[in-house]
């Protein structure tokens, strides 16, 4: 197994903080979360949950979840996504029809399978990995990458992008929230 | 027993009042020929079979505001899941429609699986006030209840249709969202543009 450019094997490597990221989305004043959470995203997710501000939905598929965010912004409040990049890729037609085609400002934090992997130069690579950045640009969705505390900041970047654009913007988390 | 859709369409428009339609696909192409109204919501081209996701969401973001999806069974069979999500989040302002014709009425009528049972998923998904109304003087007496009394529902309409459909108009998506949200006053009428 190789090494990790952030210092570890993929196992040994953890992501940001769930507890600061969850400041930022306060702060930003989300008010509801559509999400299937992954692995990585789970202490995330257990914080949203616990958040007494933030309702939390969890819908059967990603499509399902993207369109239920539309409906949620539609009527006002201030929804966005928590998914891993699979389900972003089952819900192709989800995120054309109900954010980028009608203009949805919906901010995606997307978990980003097989990259710690990948990363690490692990054989072999899981078919996830390569697509996903690259799906995301063959859709116009600008994304920026949050591998650890130090990139916090661009929750906010895209956040104030979709506001600004009226059209979905995405966060790639690398690795694992910690709590 | 059936209902002709579009006489269903005509009851439910002359007892809507401020509630929100959502309408989607083939099975709805008639509505805007019983109905215009600033809450009408053309779901059309969203997203295959997610209009009641879609509805979902809205019901639970205006809970002061009936929300009505009315979508095919095909659409439905697209997004199936949805009925666990609705059993599990429903809000008591949300009223679901299913216009039930047993096949794929946009590309030739094809027929799906023939025992599907869509009283029977609904309420294994978890909705607990499902029902079915086989004609249209069981819709006429039914709808002002359904209208008034809080739900979620979940409402089998058995239908056919012998008339002929308005062609498909995909009119411009943002300008539709701007429209419902200016409607419901999320945003003032200047904002959007």
């Amino acid at each position: 197994m190789g090494r990790d450019p952030r210092g570890g094997t993929p196992a040994e490597v953890s992501g940001a903080s769930a507890a600061r990221a969850l400041a930022v989305i306060k702060e930003l004043g989300f008010t509801d979360v559509v999400s299937i959470p992954d692995g990585e995203s789970r202490h995330l997710y257990q914080a949203l949950v616990d958040e007494p501000t933030i309702e939390v939905y969890l819908p059967t598929r990603e499509g399902e979840g993207i369109a239920l965010a539309a409906g949620l912004w539609v009527g006002g409040r201030q929804p966005f996504l928590l998914i891993q990049n699979t389900g972003l890729m089952e819900a192709g037609d989800a995120l054309r029809g109900c954010g980028i085609g009608p203009g949805i400002p919906l901010l995606l934090l997307v978990g980003w399978r097989g990259y710690p992997g990948a990363a690490a130069g692990a054989l072999p690579i899981d078919s996830a990995y390569p697509y996903t950045e690259p799906l995301l640009d063959a859709w116009g969705v600008p994304h920026r990458r949050l591998m650890g505390d130090e990139d916090l900041d661009v929750i906010e970047q895209m956040a104030t992008l979709a506001a600004e654009t009226s059209m979905p913007a995405a966060v790639v988390y690398g690795y694992g929230f910690t709590p | 027993m059936t209902m002709e859709r579009l006489d269903l369409f005509r009851a439910l428009a002359a007892v809507r009042r401020d509630e929100i339609v959502i309408t989607t696909m083939t099975a709805t192409l008639q509505w805007p020929l019983v109905s215009r109204h600033e809450l009408d919501f053309d779901f059309l081209a969203f997203g295959m079979g997610h209009a009641s996701d879609f509805g979902l969401g809205l019901a639970l973001a205006r809970p002061e505001r009936k929300v009505i999806v009315l979508k095919g069974d095909g659409g439905l069979l697209m997004s199936l899941g949805s009925l666990v999500t609705i059993g599990r989040y429903g809000p008591p302002n949300l009223l679901v429609l299913l216009l039930e014709n047993r096949g794929y009425e946009m590309t030739g009528g094809q027929e799906f699986a023939p025992d599907v049972d869509f009283v029977t998923l609904a309420r294994g998904a978890g909705i607990e006030k499902v029902e079915r109304i086989e004609d249209l003087a069981g819709v006429e007496a039914e709808l002002p209840r359904l209208l008034a009394e809080p739900g979620p529902h979940f409402v089998v309409l058995p239908v056919t249709n012998s008339e002929p459909l308005p062609p498909v108009a995909h009119t411009d998506h943002a300008g539709r969202v701007t429209t419902l949200r200016r409607a419901l006053g999320v945003v003032p009428d200047a904002e959007e543009a």
